[in-house]
């Protein structure tokens, strides 16, 4: 999919190129049906989370309000759904230096607040300077630091802005794609009363009407626990056009549902009264088949559209100071080797999907197909296999219960555990603990209290409470798809040896590669880093990967604008909000 | 009377500092913190998550916390939410609000539909009627009100396969989920209300089914009670028609236990309607205090409780009063 090699100084250009006009184009790759849109209508769709403030500074997750008014805002920087590159949006131009650690911004002119007071870079270092402050706790604080040491942002003329970084960073770059936040109100609030009186702005209470927002539609009615109802922004087609120049976006209203359920969501969509919806299964797939059949409702599914951006593993403890045969077993790479080929990838794909899944080998979602490795080592089902590499390692005999044993007696057995309350998990669980008993291996399952789970698995040092957890992983960023706090020895995800210090040369390898690759800016090398990185740890199988499940999508055809096939994904979505349209 | 009501009150106290302290012990026996989730985020730093546990007092001992919080209370302020800084108070008035609404009226669907049924099943106890009434209102306090409501919902979608296909009505007799309709805000406040009444009936209906049978039952052998007592029979003997002596004699005093129990539905009001309001999306406690659950945003939980244990011991101590003004026979000193 991604055909590009991208090196900053090359995207520096481009953005150059890109910026001769005063507005920025929203081009036709980027939707189905180019020439078909009509303005007016209104988009209904749902979230499932009630928002529980309107304040950009204090928000912790999805929200159904600054989901849309805020990170649909005037970014400096940004990146359509057909390739990584980065492209100017709020910026008119930008340029990376040559050691790619300054980053020069020009802001584009005529950018309005909803209130139509303009833009200018006093917003963006509000921004920066609430985001950096530890007492305002914004979520974005850390992204803010590569290790230590901060990224630092300065004007530097009137509508100019340097990023300064202490080093290239590849996940750190995306901080350029700073949105702006209102100087004149609540900056104002922040140099009165500081960060106490900056967070306590803007709560679920607020009369949305004051709020202000940089965005396609602003919200002016907001209900708690029912929806958000946004209207056009008029100011944002002023710089924001299709590529027949006419102003976006197209749809004059968007009502954001608050739904606390899936299958209340579905049953509105069923109803007729949503227009987009994520079916969550295969039976939620099959219903709105039979309703669009039955010609209840007129809707596109598509199901297995692709797998979605998280990881599911097995990962056991190597850090076992008080049971050293267990500790041993567990640093034992034939060990892990044979575990991964007790787990049936094609049956937990059958059995616990429906057949809406596929086999995960390395530690890059599914989804990342231009950083995954596909040629890594696969130890892929088979038991057989799986009874010789432990026999290798001592276990060739069994006992009267049937179990393997060393030459000491020791019984080969471990206590698997998930957290409770996830049906798909615990039936990944058991199917496991089924093949391993077939040659030998005693794995007891478990069910835990999720936050038990976690902080047996954050726990730290040479003895730690539990032998393997099975669990996953959702974050990371499509510009280096590993996490900072899981690869290198000593940060608090590198679950199977959090002793602090790495225990192999393989691990010292990955934290080296790690930081070598964040700081290689060239995608195409950063890449060959990247899948060097997968086939260390595919080898070694520190955690074994099973399998990733797949997204589904559907909406109401009265909607138009939607991804052209092939760029729909987890990643970047199924439409571009402004290119959608309401059909007549 | 006084003397009992300002002894009540003070009994009162020692009550409620032992349920929120219950409640803040339990609350904090669950394992981890509201940062628990957070800490397996690839890319946030430990330091991080430490500096928020501080900020949020949650790295004090738990008796700390606990008495700061009752300190908060003891000056009318619930404390703030972790997740969205604000005030609990804030954050729960409202669905407690949009509870209020769908229990009101499951509380009239109640009574409405109860109250006939006990009276007839005594009056014409033992014939089919009576046996059909038991066995649809023990059908409806047997079947968990979730599930209900998916079947009901089910119902209206099948519903729509028959209307759509024998005289061309394609849409859904009852909205299936939410509280109002998307145009609700331009709606006259007429409108409003109507349409606030036509998305209730069915979640409302689902929760007055579960209460039917307890209330018919008990109501029916309140009736047989006294029906067979002597005063009816004087009433009878006087020649009083059939529907005076059922009504005004034997119902009046048959009726006074669910009187006295107004009180108790004091709770009830906030206490929402459970899992329906998750199965229709309903924006009331049920859905709100999951929630905080879940992120164990623990001022927001107990909040709450402290919101239904008040409640409930004002509303015990009105049901109290509300017995002595009902039946003569009981005298408070």
């Amino acid at each position: 999919m991604r055909k590009f090699i991208l090196s900053l100084a090359v995207l520096a250009l481009v953005s150059l190129a890109l910026a001769d006009g005063h507005a920025f184009v929203w081009p036709n790759a980027w939707t189905a049906n180019p020439g078909e849109a009509v303005y007016g209508g209104t988009l209904r769709f749902s979230d499932i989370e009630d928002p529980r403030t309107l304040n950009p500074f204090v928000r912790a997750e999805a929200n159904a309000v600054l989901d849309l008014a805020d990170d649909d805002g005037a970014a400096l920087i940004t990146r359509g759904p057909d390739s990584d590159v980065w492209l100017p949006y709020a910026a008119k131009s930008f340029t990376v230096s040559e050691d790619n650690t300054v980053v020069d911004v020009v802001l584009r002119d005529g950018i309005k607040w909803s209130d139509g007071t303009p833009v200018t870079i006093q917003d963006y270092m509000f921004r920066y300077l609430a985001e950096t402050d530890p007492d305002v706790g914004s979520n974005a604080y850390d992204s803010w630091f590569i290790g230590d040491e901060q990224i630092l942002l300065e004007a530097t003329g009137e509508d100019s802005l340097r990023f300064t970084f202490p080093k290239p960073d590849r996940i750190a770059f995306p901080v350029v794609a700073l949105l702006p936040a209102p100087d004149h109100i609540l900056g104002e609030v922040y140099r009165a009363g500081g960060a106490e009186a900056l967070i306590a702005e803007w709560g679920t209470e607020v009369d949305v009407a004051s709020t202000v927002w940089t965005s396609p539609w602003v919200p002016v009615a907001f209900t708690p626990g029912e929806r958000v109802i946004f209207e056009r922004n008029e100011y944002w087609g002023e710089w924001n056009v299709d590529e027949a120049g006419n102003a976006l976006p197209y749809l004059d209203t968007v009502v954001s549902n608050i739904v606390e359920s899936t299958d209340a969501e579905l049953n509105l969509f069923l109803a007729g009264e949503l227009d987009l919806f994520a079916p969550q299964n295969l039976d939620q797939v099959g219903l709105i088949n039979v309703a669009v059949q039955n010609g209840d409702i007129d809707a596109t599914v598509l199901e297995n559209v692709s797998p979605v951006a998280s990881s599911q593993f097995i990962v056991f403890n190597w850090n076992m100071a008080s049971n050293p045969f267990k500790q041993e077993l567990f640093r034992s790479v034939n060990f892990r080797r044979a575990m991964s080929h007790l787990v049936d990838r094609p049956a937990i794909i059958e059995l616990v999907y429906g057949g809406s899944a596929s086999a995960m080998w390395s530690n890059v979602y599914q989804v990342l197909d231009f950083w995954v490795n596909n040629d890594v080592p696969r130890y892929s089902y088979d038991p057989e296999e799986a009874a010789r590499l432990l026999a290798e390692i001592g276990f060739g005999s069994t006992n009267d219960d049937g179990i393997l044993i060393d030459a000491e007696g020791n019984e080969l057995g471990f206590t698997l555990a998930t957290n409770s309350g996830n049906s798909q998990r615990e039936q990944i669980l058991q199917i496991f603990a089924d093949s391993a008993r077939e040659i030998g291996v005693n794995a007891e399952t478990s069910a835990l209290d999720f936050n038990l789970l976690v902080d047996q698995l954050l726990s730290t040092g040479e003895d730690r409470p539990f032998d393997a957890i099975l669990i996953g992983l959702r974050g990371g960023s499509r510009d280096w798809p590993f996490g900072s706090n899981v690869i290198p020895c000593g940060t608090n995800l590198h679950m199977y040896n959090t002793s602090g210090e790495c225990l192999t040369p393989e691990e010292t390898r990955m934290t080296e590669l790690y930081y070598q690759g964040r700081e290689t800016l060239d995608t195409e090398a950063a890449r060959e880093i990247g899948l060097e990185i997968q086939r260390i740890q595919a080898e070694l199988q520190p955690q074994i990967y099973t399998v990733s499940p797949a997204a589904h999508g559907a909406w109401l055809n009265r909607v138009g604008g939607q991804h052209p096939d092939g760029l729909i994904n987890t990643i970047v979505g199924f439409r571009e909000l402004p290119l959608t349209f309401q059909r007549p | 009377m006084l003397p009992f009501i300002i002894r009540r009150f003070f009994h009162l106290i020692p009550t409620f500092i032992g349920s929120t302290l219950l409640a803040f012990i339990i609350s904090q026996l669950v394992p981890g913190d509201f940062l628990s989730q957070k800490a397996l985020e690839p890319n946030v730093r430990p330091e991080t998550i430490e500096r928020l546990r501080e900020r949020f007092g949650l790295n004090q001992a738990w008796y700390v916390q606990y008495f700061r919080w009752m300190g908060n209370i003891a000056q009318g302020d619930l404390g703030l939410s972790f997740d969205s800084n604000q005030p609990v108070i804030n954050l729960i008035a409202r669905p407690i609000r949009n509870s209020m609404y769908l229990v009101i009226l499951s509380i009239v669907m109640l009574w409405a539909v109860a109250i006939p049924l006990g009276v007839y099943s005594a009056v014409r106890q033992y014939s089919l009627g009576d046996q059909l009434v038991s066995a649809v209102s023990y059908f409806g306090l047997a079947i968990p009100n979730f599930f209900f409501a998916q079947v009901l919902i089910l119902a209206i979608f099948l519903l729509r396969g028959y209307t759509g296909e024998w005289f061309g009505f394609n849409k859904l007799l009852l909205p299936v989920a939410q509280m109002t309709s998307t145009n609700h805000l331009n709606l006259s406040p007429i409108r409003q209300f109507l349409d606030i009444f036509w998305h209730m009936l069915m979640p409302a209906f689902v929760v007055a089914t579960s209460g039917i049978a307890g209330f018919t039952r008990v109501l029916r052998g309140q009736m047989l009670e006294h029906l067979g007592s002597d005063f009816i029979r004087t009433a009878r003997a006087k020649g009083l028609g059939k529907r005076s002596v059922t009504y005004k004699h034997a119902l009046r005093p048959a009726i006074i236990p669910f009187v006295a129990g107004i009180g108790g539905l004091l709770p009830a009001l906030i206490g929402g309607a459970g899992l329906v309001e998750i199965v229709v999306s309903w924006p009331g406690i049920t859905p709100t205090f999951l929630e905080a659950i879940r992120q164990q945003d623990i001022y927001v939980v107990l909040g709450l409780l402290v919101i239904s244990s008040l409640l409930l011991m004002v509303g015990n101590l009105i049901s109290d009063l509300l017995l002595a003004v009902v039946d003569p026979r009981i005298r408070y000193g």
